[in-house]
Formats: C-alpha cells, sequence, structure tokens
C-alpha cells in the first residue's frame, strides 16, 4: 500500500522534472535492479550495464506514464530487455524447457522429501539451512532463461502475475505455466541436486 | 493409499499441475475446496504442497545483493551526461 503510494508521489516528482528525484529514483530501485541484473545475467559487469541501461531508459519514459501502478511493470520491461540483450550478446545459452512429466514426484517417497521450513526450523534444520539456501541459488541460477527471469519477478520481486504478464509482454497462463514448473525443479533441486549435462543443464 | 490417491494418479496429477495457483491464492472457491478435500485424504499431496510452500519461502529470501555505492554515483554522472548540452 504504501508502495503504491511513494510511487504516485515519485512520479509526480519526475513528471514536475524536480532535479532530486532522479537520485531518489536510482535509491529506491537501484539495488532492486542491480540484483535482478545480477541473479539474470550471472556476472558484476552485466549487472551494472543493467542498472545503467534501465535506470536512465526508465526514468526518462516514465515522465509519460499516466498510471503509477505500471511503474514496476514498465521498470522491470526495460530490465527484463535490457538482460535479454546482455544474453544475445553473451555467450550461446540453448534453449532448455521443463516439462511437468519430470518434474512429478516419482513416488510416494518423492512426494514426503521434506525441505527444511525456514520459518521455524528445527535444530537440525537450522543445521542444514545454510547449505540449504546455496542450493537454492544455485537451483535459480541454472534455471532455463525463460523460467529463471518468471521466478525472479513473481517470488523474488514479488511482482503480481499480471505486472509480469505486462513486463514480459507474455499472456498470464504462459507466466504462471512457467513459475510453477520453475518452483518445481527448485524443489527437484534441492532433493536430487544438479541434472546431468545429457539433460541439457546450462 | 487408495487407489485414486499417490503420484500418478489422474486426481494426485490434476491436484499437482495446479499447486503454484493454489500458494497464491489465484484459484477460483470451488477449485480451492476441491484441492483441500483431496489434501485432507491424501498425504503424499499434501507433503509435497508443503514442501513447494517451504521452497517458494526460500526462494523469497535469497539473499539481495546491493549496488556498490561507486555504481550509485556512475548512474547519476551517466544521466548527468546525458543532460549536459553537446559541446560546439
Amino acid at each position: 500500500m504504501s508502495r503504491a503510494v511513494s510511487d504516485a508521489e515519485l512520479l509526480d516528482r519526475i513528471r514536475s522534472d524536480d532535479p532530486a528525484s532522479f537520485d531518489e529514483f536510482v535509491r529506491r530501485y537501484g539495488d532492486r535492479i542491480y540484483g535482478f541484473g545480477l541473479r539474470m545475467c550471472g556476472e558484476r559487469e552485466d549487472a551494472r550495464d543493467v542498472v545503467q541501461e534501465t535506470l536512465i531508459k526508465a526514468f526518462e519514459s516514465l515522465k509519460t506514464l499516466h498510471e503509477p501502478r505500471a511503474l514496476r511493470s514498465w521498470l522491470y520491461r526495460v530490465a527484463s530487455n535490457a538482460c535479454l540483450m546482455k544474453r544475445r550478446k553473451g555467450k550461446f545459452e540453448p534453449k532448455r524447457e521443463l516439462s511437468l512429466e519430470e518434474l512429478m514426484p516419482a513416488g510416494p517417497e518423492s512426494a514426503v522429501f521434506e525441505v527444511p521450513d525456514s520459518a521455524s526450523p528445527s535444530p537440525e534444520a537450522r543445521a542444514e539451512l545454510g547449505e540449504t539456501r546455496a542450493k537454492v541459488r544455485e537451483a535459480i541460477r541454472t534455471l532455463p532463461p525463460g523460467y529463471r527471469i518468471v521466478l525472479l519477478l513473481r517470488d523474488i520481486e514479488q511482482l503480481t502475475t499480471h505486472e509480469v504478464a505486462e513486463a514480459l509482454a507474455l499472456p498470464e497462463t504462459t507466466i504462471k505455466m512457467r513459475l510453477h514448473r520453475a518452483r518445481l525443479e527448485v524443489r527437484r533441486y534441492l532433493e536430487h541436486g544438479p541434472r546431468a549435462a545429457a539433460e541439457g543443464a546450462s | 493409499m487408495t487407489h485414486s490417491h499417490g503420484p500418478g494418479s489422474i486426481a494426485c496429477r490434476e491436484i499437482f499441475e495446479r499447486l503454484s495457483e493454489y500458494l497464491d491464492a489465484e484459484l477460483p472457491p470451488d477449485l480451492c475446496e476441491r484441492i483441500e478435500l483431496h489434501m485432507a485424504g491424501c498425504a503424499p499431496c499434501e507433503e509435497f504442497l508443503e514442501s513447494l510452500r517451504r521452497t517458494v519461502r526460500l526462494v523469497a529470501e535469497v539473499d539481495a545483493p546491493t549496488m556498490p555505492a561507486e555504481l550509485h554515483e556512475a548512474v547519476k554522472q551517466a544521466y548527468a551526461r546525458l543532460l549536459a548540452p553537446p559541446h560546439p
């Protein structure tokens, strides 16, 4: 709620050419876009470029944006495009799809694989939580980019399905499908670890 | 587990496909009710849902990297250069 109000105020200041508004804009969104760029591109140098390109380009175009609620969708749309351009220039990364069939638990034993509960960890779970968090980061890093971007926007940047659909110019059904498979793949990784190279893991 | 339950059964597969939407409260109430009814009688599905819920929480909690302070300055300078009138 407070974010919506603040975004509206910030948008007003940007539109009225307040000289301090760019600094405020960078302070508010710089870390978020940097983190997003780093997780999406994997390299600090690329994340730097993504931040610079995104903040300047988005700031300029926000002057004509009339709907404050669209600010985040617009910002991440610019950031997503900047990341995708980086990937195009970078090394070849094969397109890979995640199929629901292979993500279904194979049997009752798999269904009950216990993921540590970070909200109220037992003493044993607390001990393994650090290791689990490292696995989660690695699982996200190795997701196919089309799935990774959806997971980052929904579960880390906390955009709504509608906002992600707008940011990526994809139907909401596609966003939901990719999000579900990305989450299932992270869970699968926690249980089984990295896929064999033959399976196309990048 | 009864015949209609457990990984691989049609009922469980249908539920499995909608678990994220269920967690995100994006399903119509009648479908939510069906899922909850199913969960009440199917321990593997219930456990799987809980493991997915924990996975989503862990993803949301990954460390947030912060932008280096000098990058903040670099971005401001790049923007200032963009606004500066071109040299004759």
